[in-house]
């Protein structure tokens, strides 16, 4: 066992902050710190990707052929963690973690060559369409069809939790080809250009005021046949390819340690009864043991990139990971919420991003509870806890 | 970074392994504790033999030296059959303690420890005390004479019955810094009472009622003594905290057996929704208290400071974690959990026995903060 952080990777910490200090520019910086969403600026986004894309790190995690690194597990967490703390603004996971991979590891030489220049410059926003009304946890089931008619998909179905949508000009779905067969069998990969007629797009309304999340309504969408991805029937297999491609991601450990890190300075900002929070012993213990479980889960993150050896398989520190990571992502945005105190019960219109702090209201206050409320989606998305539990206890005792 | 043990490492914890499986049995367990013994001398000796005890003195000091995180596998192990006592208290904690000191019958008494032959048990513990970390003691060390006279009460001296000697914190009137005395058995002026504890150890009280203290028997004093007995401390305290994962992942399979084998309703009743929930529950809390384990391992030798920080999350998150497994672990077993003749009940005892010592987890939060915030403001 060796658990220390070799000299190699500090220096290599040492680059990347270098890096952030020369190249990350300031405005974008301070809004990322002043958001009052958890999802980033497109057009900040836009800028950073190409900042990045000029340096070689836009996508740093793909295979090197396709314009990634050849950087270790351990490389690319100090990076992402690096920009996490720097208020770098972040990846637009379902465009660079998601379907970059999914298309350079099952996509044809044209569906390479058209889509992934752009993904590494951040041109666009891909969204994802998997879920369904019908097929939320157990996205098994869901109904989109998509019949082949000549050398085009005739797609009909509808979509839901589908993040960005409104914003994106390509989607990546799970359809039906054949319903024939088992579910598993029959689901396909399809990209989608979200213009194409018969796509109607409506945005949800949220818990916090943001309307980020959408459902898509597909009616005899024609998609050509060169948009599906790989072999037919594949689909469900290259999803789970995804999440073993992906395997700490549900930790949110950076967002986890950057609000944690957010949450003491208000604790240091505010006060209860002319004290400092930071000086108040309840909030002292509620600060420390979440400290110590964001701890737990840096280390649980670093031991499923180690590839340690588990007794309960690697699916099950994988879903180890998303069951902590979602509950301190509640627990770390509620409790900056609560040191707010009454000041956490003013609304904040999200489209409304230049209201100016004032003594009153300063600019901490923004945004907290917003992102307090919608953390609840945290431990639902992806595979709600209880369904992660139901898995686990298959896996790891066989129950 | 790598997590996979070295060659050596898979022998020890293999042999640890081996050795609880030979001796661990409930049965075996609860006939000693029921003799009054505080722990299994069988399985004392088999760590002598094994050379366990050496492997915690430092090489310089005449040991094996095994590293920081190859005592904390062989604790795992032991762990797992609540097997600790009284290698921490004697073999981590005292010998740390000698191997760091000039004092002159260091030698002996470490090959003494080694060979398993003799036994020293830590007295610091004292009213009021909520975690044992360097500080200015009630017992007091007075000159007198040609050497000292020693006054004062110390409690709760883990495996103290039977210790050959102790090792005893105190202060000297007038010196900011605490010393370290040596304390044979049956010195004169010491008077001990010794009790059982809840997870079958014992532990000792000693008072010193003007025990004359000879310039021998002091084993440092001044500027050193803190920073060894935080050394020291910490050590006992990372063995401490990986007997504690070692015994929940023992309850995690003695749990997941149960849950497969007691019917109820017609059916096993790990088939229920709410009991395989927290059966998840108690392994995502032990994966993540070994996550807290590796990550003060990985500060043991480095910066003062931040070894203290990691110390105090590590013992504030695992000593909750242990008391969440191990009260999970008892419902579990419906009414047979709270028997003493179910090994779980065994375990939750252990859990929060190792939860309370060298300091409970509220007190490590606290100190916790004070590493991360500063001190409370007044």
């Amino acid at each position: 066992m060796d658990l220390a952080f070799g000299a190699e990777d500090q220096q290599f910490r040492e680059e990347i902050r270098q890096f952030l200090t020369d190249n990350l520019p300031a405005d974008i910086q301070q809004r990322q710190r002043d958001t009052r969403t958890l999802a980033s600026n497109t057009h900040d986004l836009q800028r950073w990707m190409q900042i990045l894309d000029a340096r070689g790190w836009s996508v740093p995690h793909w295979e090197t052929a396709y314009g990634g690194t050849d950087w270790s597990p351990l490389k690319k967490f100090i990076f992402e963690e690096e920009l996490h703390q720097a208020d770098a603004p972040e990846f637009h996971w379902q465009s660079t973690h998601m379907i970059g991979p999914i298309i350079y590891m099952f996509g044809s030489d044209a569906q390479k060559a058209r889509y992934l220049p752009s993904i590494r410059r951040g041109d666009y926003l891909w969204c994802q369409g998997f879920s369904e009304p019908g097929a939320g946890s157990d996205l098994v089931s869901l109904k989109t069809t998509a019949i082949r008619e000549g050398d085009h998909f005739r797609v009909n179905g509808q979509k839901i939790w589908t993040s960005a949508a409104f914003e994106s000009e390509w989607g990546f779905f799970l359809v039906k080809t054949d319903t024939n067969v088992k579910p598993q069998r029959g689901i396909s990969f399809l990209l989608i250009d979200m213009e194409t007629p018969g796509i109607t797009v409506r945005r949800i309304g949220q818990i916090n005021g943001e309307a980020e999340l959408c459902e898509v309504f597909l009616d005899d969408v024609m998609v050509p046949a060169e948009n599906l991805v790989g072999e037919a029937g594949m689909g469900w297999t290259y999803a789970k390819a995804l999440l073993d491609h992906e395997r700490t991601v549900s930790s949110f450990i950076h967002f986890n340690k950057r609000e944690l890190r957010r949450a003491k300075e208000i604790a240091q900002a505010e006060t209860a009864g002319g004290r400092r929070l930071i000086d108040d012993p309840q909030t002292r213990a509620r600060l420390v043991a979440l400290d110590a479980q964001v701890t737990a889960l840096e280390w649980s993150v670093l031991r499923v990139l180690a590839d340690e050896p588990n007794r309960y398989g690697g699916t099950a520190a994988a879903s180890t990971l998303k069951i902590t990571g979602s509950r301190l992502q509640q627990a770390i945005t509620e409790l900056q919420a609560d040191l707010l105190g009454p000041r956490a019960l003013r609304y904040y219109d999200p489209v409304d991003w230049n209201e100016p702090a004032s003594p009153l209201w300063p600019h901490h206050v923004a945004g907290r509870t917003s992102a307090a409320l919608i953390s609840r989606a945290s431990t639902i998305y992806g595979g709600s806890e209880q369904v992660q539990k139901n898995i686990l206890s298959k896996i790891a005792f066989g129950l | 970074m790598n997590f996979d043990l070295t060659d050596e490492q898979t022998m020890i914890c293999d042999s640890a392994e081996r050795l609880i499986r030979e001796l661990g049995a409930l049965e075996r367990r609860r006939e000693r504790i029921a003799r009054g013994e505080g722990f299994d001398r069988d399985l004392w000796s088999q760590s002598a033999e094994l050379g366990w005890l050496a492997l915690c003195v430092p090489e310089d000091a005449g040991g094996l030296g095994g590293s920081i995180t190859d005592i904390a596998l062989l604790m795992i192990e032991l762990g797992r059959g609540m097997a600790s006592d009284p290698l921490i208290s004697s073999a981590i904690l005292c010998s740390t303690l000698l191997a760091g000191s000039d004092w002159e019958g260091r030698a002996d008494w470490i090959e003494q420890i080694m060979s398993g032959n003799g036994r020293l048990a830590f007295a610091n513990l004292e009213p009021g005390d909520r975690a044992e970390w360097p500080a200015p003691r009630g017992t007091t060390l007075k000159a007198e004479g040609n050497g000292f006279v020693l006054n004062g009460a110390k409690l709760l001296v883990q495996d103290g019955e039977g210790a050959d000697g102790y090792i005893v914190t105190a202060s000297i009137p007038g010196e900011q810094s605490q010393a370290l005395l040596f304390v044979p058995a049956d010195a004169e002026g010491l008077i001990q009472d010794h009790y059982r504890l809840i997870d079958g150890s014992r532990a000792a009280d000693l008072r010193f009622d003007h025990a004359p203290i000879s310039g021998g028997q002091v084993i440092g004093r001044g500027d050193g003594v803190a920073a060894l007995l935080e050394d020291a401390i910490a050590r006992a305290s990372v063995a401490t905290l990986a007997s504690a994962i070692g015994s929940m992942e023992a309850c995690l399979d003695i749990c997941s057996d149960y849950l497969k084998t007691r019917q109820q309703f017609g059916q096993p009743i790990g088939k229920f929704q709410a009991l395989q929930h927290m059966m998840t529950d108690m392994l995502v809390t032990t994966h993540n208290a070994r996550s807290n384990l590796y990550h003060l391992l990985s500060r043991m030798d480095g910066d003062r400071d931040e070894r203290a920080a990691a110390l105090a999350s590590a013992r504030l998150a695992i000593g909750q974690a242990g008391l969440s497994v191990g009260r999970t672990g008892v419902q579990l077993h419906g009414g047979y959990g709270v028997t003493d003749e179910y090994v779980i009940s065994h375990h939750y005892r252990y859990l929060m026995a190792l939860e309370k010592r060298f300091g409970d987890s509220q007190a490590y939060g606290a100190m916790l903060a004070d590493q991360l915030f500063g001190p409370i403001a007044a």
